[in-house]
């Protein structure tokens, strides 16, 4: 059994988890919502075996790593704790329609790593570092929160607009959705969690830079990229908290901010140029 | 009205505008979306590269425009700055505004359940016991204890006993942390700026260096010397590095003062100077055998770095001018060492050449070619080397960012009070309420759990 064969069962674990969802918006039966829920539950657990056997084949191969220091590598964990801060939130809230909208990032983004080269390579210098470890967790972190309340905004806005649209049509699909003040809720409560750890995430990244270079901030892409996306944050928390902006707008500030995220992540790397490593293809 | 008063009241009029314009959450927003879009501007159009680059991706005209509008160093641009500064002035007149309330807030409490109290409170619940007093105030204090920990304030009335129970008062300061942090971040960077500096070094093996150059182009004096005794690099099998160190000692007064072999993630600290690991390089002094064009030996020569010798065989000198440990080829595929040497023949201009890894190296005609005997590396480690008295004071903002965060999302203040009476029956009637600052649903959720254990009580009468 090698680390490649248990990422890509969970791919396809991921890929049946995302039908499930689908159908289950279409059927809504609770034996098929109980089992969406262990099909996502299984790829997490396949996925958490598979990122803890790499992590023990490098220290085969005399490399001793955490696997989180290339593109593959953050990409597989951005897939991971998207899927397991849905579960959470699905546990806690009672969501289960909104799996539909957020399920398929696990399995896209995984699809979307296997493109990606996959050995396990050694590090150069600069990234070994313990400061890399907490970064890369704490940021990740915070961006797959971003993504659960995206696609929670979206579902939002779709059940909102359905609503406005044609009140009698209203009941007939987006009904059974959750009702709008609850995503609403949701969307705000995973930012909340996402806004402290980006902040956590920018701060050990800019400590590990100092370790490592002697500067904490040198306005290189990829930190001014994270500092906008908390900027968007930061203006979405107070807007919401403070002038009761809600709803749609608020919606539409959670849309444009996990962009901006998804930018900082791969576009900086694609597009422009940085000092970071999950850079190109090389 | 008089016309002094008429005047007076323009006046504070006018204070008032100007104030509600920095403590407004408008212009928060609007600053944290400039300062974003400005940003983007400055991660399209590449900061600081030497001027040539700009000139081979822009046309001369917009290049001098971008100049001018400090687009090239923009982060470091009156506006842009001006924007950091506007935002600090809008937290600071936000936290002014709001402190008072924040401190009262926190001070004044009413530790009785009155009348005027309860029928403003939303989470109100009454029970009824058939239970002496005592027993029934035993548990609901054991009840009441569970979630707040700390000691009710217990007032004694004539026919009733209060206690108050209140929980994560000091999370009201989060706003504080929060804000201020932001301004603490800006103090320290700005300190960094002024009184600290950035500077580069080059230290050959065995040899040392008392001053750095900066960034700015000052040279600066240590007050100590820095002596590399030597430097290596390890390699992973793949030909990626695996680890640079340099050994360094710290020379003050005559004497060694530390010892340190520093790496990437591992500087060295001496008198709030700070010298990272950064790059390295070498002079070899190398060795040529020279053959000509039928590959028949003419003979060695011994050129160390950075000196033109004659060769064999007269008319042409060579020089040993650069070197590089890892070459990379045109074609981008890796080399090994590398020594790049000039080539000056009489009567032609002069002429540089790579010779890579263990291949000959051939002079443009091909008469000439050079095999490599012997070299002897002189390595020299690159060292940044910085003072930044003002970083400890950006890790005290950033600490207090997240703890000012963490307190405002996971904890609020929240208040219990309870009060054990009779009611005209004559029976014990306890009454609860309480309050929070923050996230009411998941308060209320709280209150209603403690309501159900209080009706657990036995005897509860309804
Ligand atoms: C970059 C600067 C800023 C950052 C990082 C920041 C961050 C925060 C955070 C994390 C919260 C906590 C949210 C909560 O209490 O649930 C908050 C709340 C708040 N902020 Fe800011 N803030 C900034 C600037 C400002 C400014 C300039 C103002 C005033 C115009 C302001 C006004 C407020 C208010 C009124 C609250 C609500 C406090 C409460 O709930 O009692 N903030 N801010």
């Amino acid at each position: 059994m090698t680390n490649s064969l248990l990422f890509g069962i969970s791919i396809f674990v991921y890929f049946f988890s995302m039908v499930l969802y689908v159908s289950y918006l279409a059927f809504r039966s609770e034996t098929l919502g109980k089992i969406c829920t262990l099909a996502l539950l299984a790829g997490v657990i396949i996925e958490t075996a598979a990122i803890l056997l790499r992590w023990y084949e490098s220290y085969q191969m005399g490399i001793g790593r955490a696997p989180l220091t290339n593109l593959y590598e953050s990409l597989v964990f951005f897939a991971l704790t998207i899927a397991i801060i849905y579960l959470v939130m699905e546990r806690k809230f009672g969501i289960k329609t909104a799996g539909a909208f957020v399920t398929p990032f696990p399995f896209i983004i995984m699809a979307y790593a296997s493109l990606n080269p996959n050995e396990i390579q050694p590090l150069v210098p600069a990234l070994q570092s313990n400061w890399l470890i907490s970064h890369v967790v704490t940021c990740f972190v915070g961006y797959a929160a971003f993504a659960v309340s995206f696609g929670v905004s979206v579902l939002y806005l779709f059940k909102v607009n359905a609503e406005n649209r044609s009140l009698k049509q209203a009941g007939a699909f987006s009904g059974h959705l959750p009702s709008s003040d609850l995503l609403d809720e949701v969307g705000y409560k995973t930012i909340a969690i996402g806004f402290p750890l980006l902040t956590i995430g920018i701060i050990t990244g800019a400590f590990w830079a100092n370790v490592a270079w002697g500067t904490y901030w040198s306005w290189d892409p990829k930190e001014t990229w994270s500092l906008i996306v908390w900027f968007i944050y930061a203006a979405y928390l107070h807007a919401r908290i403070t002038r009761g902006w809600r709803g749609k707008k608020a919606a539409a500030l959670s849309i444009v901010g996990f962009m901006a995220t998804i930018f900082c992540y791969l576009g900086v790397n694609l597009i422009l140029s940085g000092l970071h490593s999950y850079g190109g293809t090389t | 009205m008089s016309e002094e008063i008429k005047q007076e009241k323009k006046g504070r009029d006018s204070i008032d505008k100007v104030w509600d314009f920095f403590t407004s959450l408008k212009l928060l927003i609007f600053l944290l979306l400039v300062l974003s879009l400005l940003s983007v501007a400055g991660t399209i159009i590449e900061q600081n590269k030497p001027l040539p680059e700009y000139y081979n991706l822009f046309r001369p005209e917009t290049v001098e425009l971008f100049s001018k509008l400090g687009l090239l160093d923009m982060y470091h641009s009156w506006w842009f700055t001006s924007c950091l500064a506007l935002l600090a002035l809008n937290i600071i007149a936000c936290t002014m505004e709001r402190y008072p309330f924040i401190l009262r807030g926190m001070k004044s409490q009413q530790v009785v359940l009155d009348e005027k109290l309860e029928a403003g409170l939303a989470n109100l619940a009454k029970m009824k016991y058939n239970l002496p007093a005592e027993t029934v105030e035993k548990q609901v204090k054991a009840i009441a204890g569970k979630d707040f920990t700390g000691r009710p304030v217990v007032t004694e009335e004539e026919h009733a006993r209060h206690f108050f129970y209140e929980k994560g008062k000091y999370s009201r300061l989060s706003f504080f942390l929060t804000h201020l942090s932001v301004i603490v971040i800006f103090i320290g960077a700005i300190t960094g700026s002024l009184i600290g500096f950035k500077g580069y070094v080059n230290i050959n093996e065995g040899e040392m260096i008392s001053s750095v150059q900066t960034r700015k182009g000052e040279t600066r004096t240590l007050g100590f010397s820095v002596k590399c005794n030597s430097f290596s690099v390890d390699f992973y099998d793949t030909g990626a590095p695996k680890d640079y160190r340099s050994d360094l000692a710290i020379i003050k007064d005559g004497k060694e003062a530390i010892r340190k072999t520093i790496r990437v993630n591992d500087p060295l600290s001496y008198e709030g100077i700070t010298f990272y690991q950064s790059s390295y390089g070498g002079f070899p002094d190398v060795t040529f055998e020279i053959r000509d064009r039928n590959g028949v030996s003419r003979g060695t020569v011994f050129a160390p770095f950075g000196k033109q010798v004659d060769i064999p065989g007269g008319i042409v000198r060579i020089e040993v001018a650069d070197y590089q440990e890892h070459f990379h080829r045109p074609d981008g595929s890796e080399g090994g060492p590398a020594i790049g040497v000039n080539i000056y023949s009489a009567g032609a201009p002069p002429e540089g050449i790579w010779i890579v890894g263990t291949q000959p190296g051939l002079n443009r005609d091909g008469t000439h070619s050079f095999v490599v005997k012997d070299m002897k590396i002189k390595r020299y480690t690159g060292l940044q080397v910085n003072k930044d008295p003002g970083v400890w004071i950006v890790w005290t903002g950033c600490v207090m960012l997240v703890a000012g965060i963490m307190m405002a999302f996971f904890m609020a203040h929240k208040k219990l009070w309870i009060r054990i009476g009779k009611d005209k029956k004559g029976r014990v009637e306890v009454t609860t309420g309480g309050t929070t600052n923050k996230n009411k649903q998941a308060f209320s959720s709280e209150m209603e759990r403690l309501v159900r254990s209080l009706r657990e009580i036995s005897e509860e009468v309804s």
